[in-house]
């Protein structure tokens, strides 16, 4: 696996950079507080997928991107996007095994995860969101997961990324 | 794999550190976002685009029917201005009689908004003017009926506006009926701001507007902020409960103004004025004056003519430095009134030509 050559790998970029896009583009109010983890998601799948290529390094860096645009302490993203990907490679041979709904079941326990910590590092920081509704995008991510799995599977098989 | 999670773990807790305590991460960061910060103004694009079609494809009617409106509106606000002036002149002269500074005149600067913070939980947004654009951190932004926050964040070409209702900011704010002071606290509600410690006698009432009070030095005084929508008197409570509306549309205002007001220390003020005076006094070849706080009425004399002159002769550019000498001389002038008159009149207009320099 890792003798071949990697083929296509700019695609796997272009879809963080949407990630990032999407992560800032304008919602409605009311789907302010559902907005999905897009780089999250991105992370998890690629990870999953592309272990070789995409890990904890590139997880790191997106989140110090995110940090940027969200304005929030360099690290902080970073962080938690660096733990994502952690437990999911360390899932990883389960995860692949795994049925749909139960993928679904450990992205929504991880991301909850995560939330819970980005909760924690932002009280620390003294902007302490006020309810447990910041758990809501683990679940909207969760419930994407099966999309976004088809749907980047789709893309890695017609471009034959690896 | 659980090393290089510890590693990054500890790496960015580091830089989570560092970022908070020191300012040795701010130049990688403004870099950064030199080129992140446009995923706002992409993401934006689509509405930018859809308002550029839509106005293409706006029928003539409709586009009579606003510019007959814009129209009227000018006209009334320009009716306005007509007595502004004559009452910001009046204004600086009372002032200038009560030997107090000039506060009436900031230069502002319309800036665009280009994205709102995604965190749903802070009220932040973004706009199209940065450092590049002479904006310092801590600025006052407005939009046309009231403050709407202040700078947090400056980046090259973009910066974070804190709004008011964000749960970490308050401004201090004074009831424009009667002057009693009070701060204004930020809810996380965009439509709700809330008036801490305000005594249960206090009088205050439904309907009262709340204007900056210009007491903490960051917002200049005088600005809209607030108008009070209920005063709960609950026996219970220490402190009357006193919730008011932001005047400034917070979550609809696209366009924004930045207002650059003197943000110097009266003594900074006092020592630019006294610099200016003397160059001006060099340029004309006059006596150097004895120091203006000498309150000696010989002084007095050549002090008047030395500002005098300079404030009318140069009537259209050059006139800021001669506005701005005359303050430190006030002190020895004030004994004869006719000279502050023609001197009341430029600081309006200088004051604010001054900061751009800075």
């Amino acid at each position: 696996m890792a003798s071949h050559h990697s083929r296509n790998l700019w695609i796997v970029w272009l879809t963080f950079a949407i990630g990032l896009l999407l992560s800032v583009s304008p919602l409605p109010q009311f789907m302010e507080i559902l907005r999905p983890l897009w780089l999250a998601l991105l992370l998890a799948f690629w990870s999953l997928n592309l272990p070789h290529k995409v890990g904890m390094v590139t997880a790191m860096f997106l989140g110090l991107a995110e940090d940027v645009l969200y304005g929030t302490l360099l690290g902080q993203n970073a962080l938690i996007l660096t733990l994502i990907t952690f437990l999911v490679l360390s899932l990883q041979q389960r995860l692949r095994m795994f049925p749909m709904w139960q993928q679904c079941l450990v992205i929504l326990v991880i991301f909850g995860l995560a939330q819970l910590v980005q909760l924690w590092l932002s009280a620390l920081t003294g902007n302490r969101q006020p309810t447990l509704a910041l758990v809501l995008p683990a679940l909207v991510s969760a419930l994407l997961w099966p999309w976004i799995s088809f749907g980047l599977r789709g893309l890695r098989r017609r471009y034959k990324i690896n | 794999m659980g090393v290089r999670l510890l590693v990054l773990a500890v790496l960015a807790v580091a830089l989570m550190v560092v970022d908070a305590r020191f300012d040795l991460l701010k130049p990688a960061r403004k870099q950064a976002s030199l080129v992140l910060m446009d995923a706002y103004w992409i993401t934006d694009l689509p509405g930018r685009l859809w308002e550029g079609v839509a106005s293409q494809f706006g029928s003539r009617t409709e586009l009579v029917a606003e510019n007959e409106k814009l129209k009227t509106e000018n006209l009334l606000l320009q009716g306005r201005m007509q007595k502004l002036a004559a009452l910001t002149e009046q204004n600086v002269r009372l002032r200038e009689l009560l030997n107090s500074s000039a506060l009436v005149n900031e230069k502002v600067e319309v800036a665009e908004l280009i994205g709102m913070d995604p965190n749903p939980f802070t009220h932040r947004i973004i706009i199209n003017k940065g450092e590049r654009d002479g904006v310092v951190l801590g600025q006052p932004v407005l939009d046309a009926r009231g403050l709407m926050g202040q700078v947090v964040e400056l980046m090259p070409y973009t910066s974070r506006v804190l709004l008011l209702t964000d749960t970490t900011h308050s401004i201090p704010v004074q009831v424009n009926r009667n002057g009693l002071r009070a701060i204004a606290s930020g809810t996380g509600n965009p439509e709700r701001l809330e008036l801490r410690h305000v005594a249960d006698t206090a009088d205050i009432k439904e309907g009262d507007l709340l204007v900056s009070s210009g007491l903490g030095q960051r917002f200049p005084a005088g600005y809209p902020v607030a108008t009070v929508k209920e005063v709960i008197h609950d026996s219970g409570q220490p402190f009357a409960i006193v919730r008011a509306v932001p005047t400034a549309a917070l979550n609809r205002s696209r366009y924004l103004l930045l207002v650059f007001s003197d943000n110097r220390t009266p003594e900074e003020r006092a020592n630019d004025a006294a610099q200016a005076q003397e160059a001006e006094d060099q340029k004309n070849g006059t006596t150097p004056i004895v120091p203006a706080t000498v309150p000696k009425p010989a002084s007095a004399t050549p002090a008047a003519p030395a500002a005098a002159p300079a404030a009318t002769a140069p009537v259209a550019t050059p006139a800021k430095p001669a506005a701005h000498g005359t303050h430190p001389v006030k002190p020895a002038t004030t004994k004869p009134p006719a000279t502050s008159a023609p001197a009341a009149k430029p600081p309006a207009a200088p004051a604010t030509t001054r900061q751009r320099e800075e």
